[in-house]
């Protein structure tokens, strides 16, 4: 009889934990995606910033000193010119805005807890290389020029439009396949006369380019 | 005059002659093996006396009056033995810039300071919004790396001056031919607290993409370090 009173508290407290939220089976597990459309465009983002190295420049590996509000289009302005050239062709620049947008709006929406810290990104190439009040010219017409698009996903889910450097003179084929963008690459498809959305299908399949309602250039 | 002190006196007149002649060759060596400094001083210079000249306006450049970086180029080193090195010293590229500079505990401009652009020597003076006119700078590409890898882009060095600030030396603004820069310099106010004002040194940092080729340039297998980038 004691096994029977075990196996009914057994099934009790199993149907119990099926009904909780968030406690099954990890095919239940959804995260949540963000579609353009149901997502409002940030209007600012967390940066971490973190200790310099002896050399002066802020260190992945370094203490996380405080965590500051950032204006995301100054963030993003400030984070271009750190990742693409600002000489480069303007082509290659406006990929690279849309892509460095697109990282940092799915950030936002994915933020993180490290040290008793909550942030959106960091400071360094954990995220994307940012210091304040370093936006060019160039880098900023490029990423007013696509403040209104994203490059999301077929269902219009935001994701992280990844890049890494690559090399000079190529395209950088083997970065296609990884689905990363190489800024090298992106540079020498502008140099053969691609657009922007041209550069971005070639580095990132089965994505779509969309107009952000309510967003304008400015 | 004692045998003796005959050879101590001649041995001291070998060492003597021994001294000049060591003398001669290191300096002889010197001006040989050191052509980047040698290349990069002239150059400088040059830069300097184009600068005392009137600037060169944009129209001018446009209808090609500038010199050709043939007929602006760096003079060669003496003796042209090292047929590998470039200077490539690009003086008659020139840039736009204009400088803002900033209280850096209150983020706000500082109207009236005094920033000079060092290879140039000129001065300029800022507005009630912290920024200098556009400036015609020229676009100085380093030597030291040239024939190991491009540099990718020029560097400029400023200071700026603030009656009440310590000065701020600012080092390393990117620049590139026909591009426009703009920069920031961070000032801060001189205190009570302040037992030994100097000045403050910025250095703008190398991009991360001429870092990464620079590091490949000389990395082999036998250690191979982080590796080459994969994706």
């Amino acid at each position: 009889m004691p096994h029977i009173s075990r196996l009914s508290t057994m099934v009790a407290v199993c149907a119990l934990l099926s009904l909780l939220p968030g406690i099954g089976s990890p095919g239940n597990a959804r995260a949540q995606v963000y579609t353009i459309g149901a997502t409002g465009f940030p209007s600012a983002i967390r940066v971490a910033i973190r200790e310099n190295n002896a050399s002066g420049e802020p260190d992945p590996r370094g203490r996380i000193i405080y965590v500051t509000n950032v204006n995301f289009d100054q963030y993003c302005r400030d984070v271009l010119p750190n990742e693409w050239f600002s000489n480069w062709p303007v082509a290659s620049l406006e990929a690279g805005a849309i892509a460095v947008k697109m990282f940092a709006w799915y950030h936002h929406l994915h933020p993180v807890t490290v040290d008793n810290f909550t942030f959106d990104v960091d400071n360094t190439v954990n995220f994307q290389t940012y210091r304040a009040q370093s936006d060019q010219p160039s880098t900023d017409q490029a990423y007013y020029t696509t403040r209104n698009l994203a490059y999301v996903k077929a269902n219009k889910e935001i994701f992280e439009l990844n890049y890494r450097a690559g090399y000079e003179n190529s395209p950088n084929w083997q970065y296609r396949n990884a689905q990363k963008m190489s800024q090298w690459g992106s540079q020498y498809l502008a140099l053969q006369g691609r657009t922007p959305i041209q550069i971005l299908e070639f580095y990132y399949t089965g994505r779509m380019l969309l107009t952000i309602p309510g967003v304008g250039r400015g | 005059m004692p045998s003796v002190y005959k050879l101590t006196i001649q041995r001291v007149g070998a060492v003597v002659c021994a001294c000049g002649l060591l003398i001669f060759w290191a300096s002889s060596v010197q001006a040989c093996t050191d052509p980047l400094i040698t290349v990069e001083a002239q150059a400088i210079h040059t830069l300097k006396s184009a600068a005392t000249q009137p600037q060169i306006n944009s129209n001018d450049r446009q209808s090609g009056t500038d010199k050709s970086p043939a007929q602006n180029a760096a003079p060669a080193p003496a003796g042209g033995s090292n047929s590998s090195y470039d200077p490539g010293f690009t003086g008659k590229g020139y840039g736009n810039l204009r400088v803002k500079v900033i209280d850096g505990r209150t983020l706000k401009p500082l109207e009236g300071a005094e920033v000079v652009v060092m290879e140039t020597e000129k001065r300029y003076r800022t507005d009630a919004n912290g920024l200098t006119p556009w400036i015609q700078a020229p676009v100085i590409r380093s030597a030291r790396f040239r024939f190991l890898v491009n540099e990718l882009h020029g560097q400029l060095n400023l200071i700026s001056y603030k009656n009440g600030y310590r000065d701020s030396v600012h080092m390393g603004v990117r620049m590139n031919e026909g591009g426009v820069t703009k920069t920031t310099i961070w000032q801060y106010q001189i205190t009570g607290e302040d037992k030994r004002v100097e000045p403050i040194l910025y250095i703008e940092p190398y991009h991360r993409l001429w870092l990464i080729q620079l590091a490949d340039r000389f990395r082999r297998p036998s250690q191979i370090g982080e590796g080459y980038e994969r994706p």
